[in-house]
Parts: structure tokens; sequence; C-alpha cells
């Protein structure tokens, strides 16, 4: 669904653009998060302040308009709500789908359309009701093009939503295909109510009147928001869970500098940090007063090769690149226990991940015969491959900011070397390396990404999304475009299980990039807190159920 | 008097003028432009080309800078920051008092131990305090601030606990008396801006003791000593007075290093000021934003050293005329 998607796909950004970028996969019990505790006293106490850090401040209330950087996600989610929820469920299934603003739903007219039945107890912070008349406005606006919304995508095949009732609302499809509830669930639902009073024509440029006209369905509202300091989230007490959240307060304390946030954590003025760096755990796990929860995430590093270069145009070349570079070896180095080496972009922890595809082996007799059956040979004996005078030369970009990433790329450059491969790493700061990987000019560059639980791949592999700026090795296959298409217009994403399967094997095959690692997330969180579950989908995804052990 | 400071106020004008102007053309330089804000979002090219369309990126640059110098001029319009989607003049005024509060107290810091500093090296000159000081200037100075940032941390916040390692105020600063709010916000300043007073004082402090000995060798504080006045008196009053000419230079000219100095220590210490809002805008490549803040430390810049010249002249006729 589209709450988990947009999250993810925000925290591979995040990832991207700042620190450490953990994930990894895996499947099996430690996936969903250990809660904090594990003898759990039987009731939570009710009342408290946690205070969490962040490295970056939320852009505001306004899921439409606000850039959506991972905390904005994770604070807008806690304030308003969705049709349905997304649960952390698809290890081995497509995640279900649980009741929130809406009680049920079914399809009907061939699957074309869908009709939602809402709650009727849930309410507006400022006491009115939530109605099918928002669920429609909300619509409006997220279709509307003055507004732009970045997710508009996902309401490309709805054509209309009609309001039956204050309680029954129904959307229309133009077409049937795999992800259509996760489509019509995408995006909170918004106060129409509050907000209708400013035109859709002046949404942007006004992040500070949606705050100025904050109003909320979800578990907590904002009682105070300080720019580059802090945003206190307050009970809501018209939610409709009655006796939820626990907390009184959770304030999101914004702590740019990741090496302060943790000594923060340490000295107890926060209470909880979403990602820590695999090298400060020993800290974590030698202070009795925090606990380290490590789950598997849904993210991949990789090295993308730009199959657009006559370097990495071919399929057979970009296999011996895999089979040089010790993937193991650089886990081992710059994860430790904390990684492993992925295989698929559907990571291992997700239900439809091929286990049947083994990662290529760290073979460089293996890749020095390929390269050479390819005409790679180093003819003038300057250690260097070459080929009609070229020697097999490239620039391996990354962000700046990432110490594992930056570890890795000299990692490779030492290990291509012994197969005569000259690499020079380069770090470019995160705006200026997206711009040449979005434009097309460079040769390889090391990055981060999730796959939301929609598991289509169309953005990520489909020649058509090259010039969108999704497919970023610029990777084409005919049979791929066409696998991708069928599969994701099947009715439901279960049935897309072959293709995915296929999809995975052709990928591993062509071997448009070299998969490096998967990870996991590392949490640290002080131990006052009880019953903290972060999930893929967010650090604070149960965050109303989150509550504070009395003192002594 | 006022002819000479007519001179200079117009001068400043076309040198901020010329500093917007190069920073303008300079940022549509830089790889990367401010939609890849949204990265990660997946805007369809249409939407893309819209929102280009609303900010005006798809104009011709000089049209860009005509328009903008315009909106600026005329009306007082910094435009509305990309990446926070507020008028710019609301980010900047937000964070000013912050950055103002840290760049004064860390001015006075600064001053304050260099001053003793310098004039206890002064008056021992080559002694064991001299080297020591020297030593300990030279340390200060060269170690950089975000490192001096976290061993401050280290050592008040977690080592031993006596203050707060971040921010302007406590979580529950809203809910304190006047006082209290007060009282809390001087423990949050006490942190940050003895690192950033500090890491100054080196050079500051090697500057007073260079011109007070100069000034000591002069023959009016041998009339002065002569007088039988004591020594104290003798160097805070007599000498002071006119080593302090060329501080008056360096004071102003310290400006520019405390707004920058104030950007490593701002991140460190998660101070609500220029230094942060600056730095993301320019990881977002936010150019209205990034334009407005420069147009401010450059004015601030600018205003240091006309007050400086302004100093100068009034403390010595001579500078008026030049």
């Amino acid at each position: 669904m589209l709450t988990k998607r947009k999250v993810l796909r925000a925290s591979s950004l995040a990832l991207l653009v700042g620190g450490l970028l953990l994930a990894g996969c895996k499947g099996g019990e430690e996936r969903s998060a250990a809660s904090s505790s594990a003898a759990e006293p039987a009731t939570p106490r009710r009342g408290g302040t946690v205070v969490l850090g962040w490295t970056g401040e939320p852009s505001g209330v306004n899921e439409l308009t606000d850039p959506s950087s991972l905390p904005t996600l994770e604070l807008l989610f806690r304030l308003y709500l969705h049709l349905l929820e997304e649960q952390p469920d698809y290890e081995v299934h497509p995640p279900t789908l649980a009741p929130q603003l809406a009680k049920s739903y079914e399809w009907s007219d061939g699957h074309k359309t869908l009709t939602f039945h809402l709650r009727e107890d849930a309410m507006w912070s400022d006491g009115v009701p939530v109605t099918a008349e928002d669920v429609r406005w909300t619509w409006q606006a997220q279709v509307n093009p003055d507004v732009a919304w970045d997710s508009f995508d996902a309401k490309r095949w709805i054509t209309d939503v009609e309001v039956v009732d204050p309680h029954t609302v129904r959307m229309r499809f133009s077409r049937v295909y795999a992800k259509q509830l996760l489509d019509a669930n995408e995006g909170v639902i918004l106060p129409k109510h509050a907000w209708e009073k400013l035109p859709f024509s002046q949404w942007r440029q006004n992040s500070e009147w949606f705050k100025a006209h904050l109003v909320v369905d979800g578990p907590f509202t904002v009682s105070s928001w300080v720019h580059q300091q802090q945003i206190v989230m307050q009970r809501n007490d018209r939610y409709y869970e009655k006796g939820l959240p626990y907390l009184d307060r959770a304030v999101m304390r914004i702590v740019p500098d990741q090496a302060s946030a943790f000594a923060q954590l340490l000295n107890g003025e926060l209470d909880f940090v979403p990602q820590i760096a695999p090298s400060d755990v020993p800290r974590v796990k030698a202070n009795p007063r925090l606990q380290l929860i490590e789950y598997w995430f849904n993210l991949y590093v990789t090295v993308v090769w730009n199959n657009e270069r006559p370097l990495f145009s071919d399929p057979e070349v970009r296999q011996a690149l895999t089979m040089a570079i010790d993937r193991q070896t650089i886990v081992d180095t710059v994860l430790g226990p904390f990684g492993r080496v992925a295989t698929s972009p559907i990571t291992s922890l997700v239900w439809a991940h091929d286990k049947s595809i083994k990662p290529w082996p760290y073979d460089p007799a293996k890749a020095t015969a390929i390269l050479a059956a390819k005409g790679w040979k180093d003819t003038d004996g300057d250690g260097v491959l070459d080929r009609q005078g070229k020697p097999f030369a490239f620039d391996l970009i990354t962000n700046t900011g990432n110490q594992l990433r930056s570890d890795a790329t000299v990692m490779i450059q030492e290990q291509l070397k012994k197969v005569g491969i000259r690499v020079t790493p380069r770090q470019l700061e995160w705006n200026t390396m997206i711009s040449s990987i979005l434009g097309g000019s460079f040769d390889a560059a090391m990055m981060g990404y999730s796959l939301d639980t929609s598991l289509d791949m169309t953005t990520n592999f489909h020649s058509r999304a090259i010039a969108e700026g999704g497919n970023n090795p610029r990777y084409r296959n005919p049979e791929m475009d066409r696998l991708l298409e069928t599969a994701a217009s099947q009715p439901e994403i279960l049935a897309e299980r072959p293709y995915l399967d296929r999809i995975q094997q052709i990928l591993h095959r062509d071997q448009p990039m070299t998969l490096l690692w998967e990870s996991k997330r590392l949490t640290a969180v002080n131990k006052r807190v009880r019953n903290v579950k972060p999930t893929v989908a967010a650090s604070l995804f149960n965050l109303k159920e989150w509550w504070i052990k009395p003192e002594g | 008097m006022s002819g000479f400071l007519l001179r200079r106020l117009g001068a400043s004008l076309l040198l901020l003028l010329l500093v917007l102007t190069v920073t303008f053309f300079l940022l549509r330089l830089l790889p990367g432009d401010p939609m890849h804000l949204f990265e990660g979002q997946r805007l369809t090219v249409e939407q893309q080309q819209k929102l280009e369309k609303y900010y005006g990126f798809n104009r011709p640059l000089p049209q860009q800078y005509a328009a903008w110098l315009a909106a600026v001029a005329l009306r007082g319009d910094w435009g509305t920051s990309l990446s926070q989607q507020r008028p710019v003049t609301s980010a900047l005024l937000e964070a000013l008092p912050a950055t103002a509060a840290l760049a004064s107290a860390a001015l006075g810091v600064e001053y304050a131990a260099a001053l003793l500093l310098g004039v206890a090296a002064a008056g021992r000159r080559r002694s064991a305090v001299d080297h020591a000081i020297r030593i300990g200037s030279l340390l200060l100075f060269s170690l950089p601030t975000f490192w001096l940032g976290l061993m401050a941390i280290l050592l008040f916040s977690y080592l031993l606990p006596v203050l707060p390692a971040s921010h302007m105020h406590s979580v529950d600063a809203e809910l304190m008396s006047p006082v209290g709010w007060l009282f809390d916000l001087l423990r949050h300043l006490t942190l940050p801006a003895l690192v950033l007073g500090l890491s100054a004082t080196g050079g500051t402090a090697r500057f007073v003791r260079a011109s007070l000995i100069e000034v000591m060798s002069q023959d009016y504080i041998r009339a002065a000593r002569a007088k039988g006045l004591s020594e104290l008196r003798v160097v805070w009053v007599h000498g002071m007075r006119n080593a302090a000419v060329p501080l008056i230079q360096l004071f102003a000219l310290s400006l520019p290093a405390l707004l920058s100095g104030s950007l490593v220590t701002e991140v460190v210490f998660s101070w609500p000021g220029l230094g942060q809002l600056t730095f993301n805008a320019i990881l977002t490549r936010d150019y209205p934003l990034i334009l407005g803040s420069t147009a401010l430390s450059a004015t601030l810049v600018i205003l240091g050293n006309l007050v400086a010249d302004v100093l100068q002249a009034l403390v010595d006729p001579r500078a008026r005329d030049a």
C-alpha cells in the first residue's frame, strides 16, 4: 500500500542522502523487530513524554504539497489516517490491509468498482465527523494539477470517487490491475471542512497555513513546531481508538549531526534514535539504560552500471564484473553481522523473493576469462586491460557523507584492480550525484534502493522509465518490458508470482546492476520506553502503543 | 563626515548587488536542481514541468535574474523557499535571532578571553606564561570546530553532565516562567558560544599581544610609568586605548568568520540559526533561500565593515580623508 510505499521510497532517499544506511533483509521472526522489552508487564501505563531524535526536520503537515522526506511521513502518518492500514506481514504473502478509517470494503463491476464503508466514530480533532465527503475531496486535491502531488500516479486509473452516503464512498477504476487496492488507499484522508478554504491554486507556497489550520484524525496532533528545533506531538483526545495513545506527548527533536544525536542518546536527553551506525552498537549494548532493536530492512545497496556506456553494455561483461567483486568480504568488513549479500531487488524478507537464485560466486579467474573472450587483454603491460587501444577504466560515484559506501567503493577499486580494471572512486554531493545519474552522464554509481510492497518494478527496469528517471542503469530488454507489464496487469499481486520469479531471474542473468548487500536497521531506545516496535514501514509504526515504565 | 558616510554606503550597496549577482549565476552553474528535492517522490514529467513553470525555472536565466532583482528591489519580495514552502523572509527572520545570540555570545567569549590572554602574554614576553598561552592559542586555533564541539558535548553533557548537548531550549521550555526560560536559553547557549568563541580566541589573542607590545614601547607609556602610575593602569588604560584601535578593524573582520564558523557549530549543536538554514538550502538547491541568506550574511558583513570604518574615522581623522 501506499503508506508503506511512500515511506520506503523516502527512506531509500534518506539513506542515500544521509548517513548510515543500513538495510537488509532476511525472513524470519527478526523481521518485524523485537519489542523493546522481553517481558512486558501486562498493563501499559498512560502518560509521559518520549523524546525522539531525528536528523531531518519534517517539511510540513500537508502530504500533498510538502516534500515527502522520511521524517515528514513518519509525522504525517501519526496525524492522519488512511482508509486502510498496511500491515508489516509480507514475508509469506502480500501485505494485509487492516481496517482504519474504512471498516470494510468490497469489489463489484468486474473488479472496477471499489466501495469503502467508513467507521462512524472517526472524528476530526475539532469534533467534526470524518465522512465520505472528506474522501472524495481528498481525491480531488490529489489529482488537481495545481497541487501537483508527487504520488499522483497512484490515482491515474481512478475515474471517479462518489459519495454514496456520509459513510459510504465508491471509487471507479478504468482498468483492472494488481495494485488497485494499494492505489485506492494511497495518501492520507484530509480535512475538507478545514482546508477547502484555501484554493488549490494557493496550496504550494503556503506550508505554514496548513500548520495554522491543522485538524487531524490520527492518534496525535501537533501542539508546537519550532523550526530546526522540535515538533511536539500531543495525544489527540478525539482519536477513535479509546485509551490510545498511551503517551501524552512525543517530541521530535531535530538533531542534524549523527554523532551529537548518539551522544544525547547516551546521556538520556533522547529516548529514541531510529538509526545508528554499526560502529556504535557496542556502546549501546554496554549501556544498561539502552536497548538495541535490530531488524532486516527492505533496502539494497548496489553498483549501478550505466548500460548505455560501451564498457557496460554487454551482460556477460557485467557478470564478469560481479564475479570480480568479493561481495562477501565487503559485507563482512563494512557491516559485519548486520548485513548479507543481496541477490534480488525483491529482498529476502519479502514473500516473492526468489530463493532459487544463488549469488554469483567471487571468481576472479572466471571473470578474467570472460573479459579475455570479449577482447579485454592487457596488451601494453600497464596492468590495465585494454581493447582497441582503450583501457578498461571508469569512475565509480557515490554520495558524500556515507562512510559505509565510500569504504565499499575503495574495496571495489582494489578488487577490480586485481583483474586489470582501473576504478576511480568519486564522492559527489547528493544533488550533484543524482543530477549525473538522471542525466545518464556517469559510468557506475553506488546507490541504495528499496522496492515498495506493490513489488512493481516498472519504474526501476522498464525501458520507458529511462526517460522518467527511475531506470538508473538505463537497462533495455524487450522481454523485461513485457514481463513487467504482464505482472502489473494481473488482477491481484499474489497472481504476479510466476512473472516476478522470471523478472528476478533475468535481472540475475543480465546484471544491469551488481547487488552488493541487504542490511539490518539498528534502532536504539531507552529501556524506560516500552513496546517499541519499529517496522520496515515506519520507525514510529506503533507509536500510539508505546508507554513509559514507571520510575523505580 | 556625512559625505564620507554616503560614499561608503553607496559602495556597500554596489558591493551587495555584486555579491548577489555573482551568487545568482554561480548557483545555476552548480550541477543539480531544486526539483531533485522531490526525488523519490516520482514526479511525472508533466508535473515537473508544471512546477518549473510555477517557480519560473523554465525561463531564460537573464530573465529570471531580472524578475528576481525587480521583485527584491521594488517590492522587497525575496520569494518563496522551495524546500520550506514559505516566504524566504519568514524563514530568515526566524533563524536570525538564534545566530545573533550565538554570534554575540561567541564574540563576547572571544574578546574577553583574547584580551586577558593577550595582555598576560604581552606583559610577560618570552616567559613560561607567554609560551603556554602561545601554544594553547595555537592549539585552539588549529582544532576543527566540529571536533571541539563534540569533545565539549562528551565532556560537559555526557561524562560530567552539567550542560545540555544541543538545541536552543529544553523540551519543556514553553511551560517555563520568563526567568526560567532565559536561564534555560543561557544554559543551552554556553557550550556552543564557548566552542565558537574559544576557537577564534587564539588568533585574536596573538593580535592583542602584538599590538600591545608595539604600543608599550612608545614614549608616552614610558612617560606614564615615569609618572608613577600603577602597571595595571598603564596597561589597561594607556596601553589598551591605543592598542585597541587595530582591534576595531579585527572585530569587524571577525563577523564573516563567525558567520561561517557558526555553520559548523550550529549543525553540531542543533542550533536553529542561519548556518543550518543555509546549509540545508544549499543541499536542496533552494535558490531563493540561498540568495536571501547570502544577502543577509553579506549585509551583516558589509555593515560590520562600515561600522568599523566609521569607528576608525571617529578615532582617527586621517582615515576619513583616505
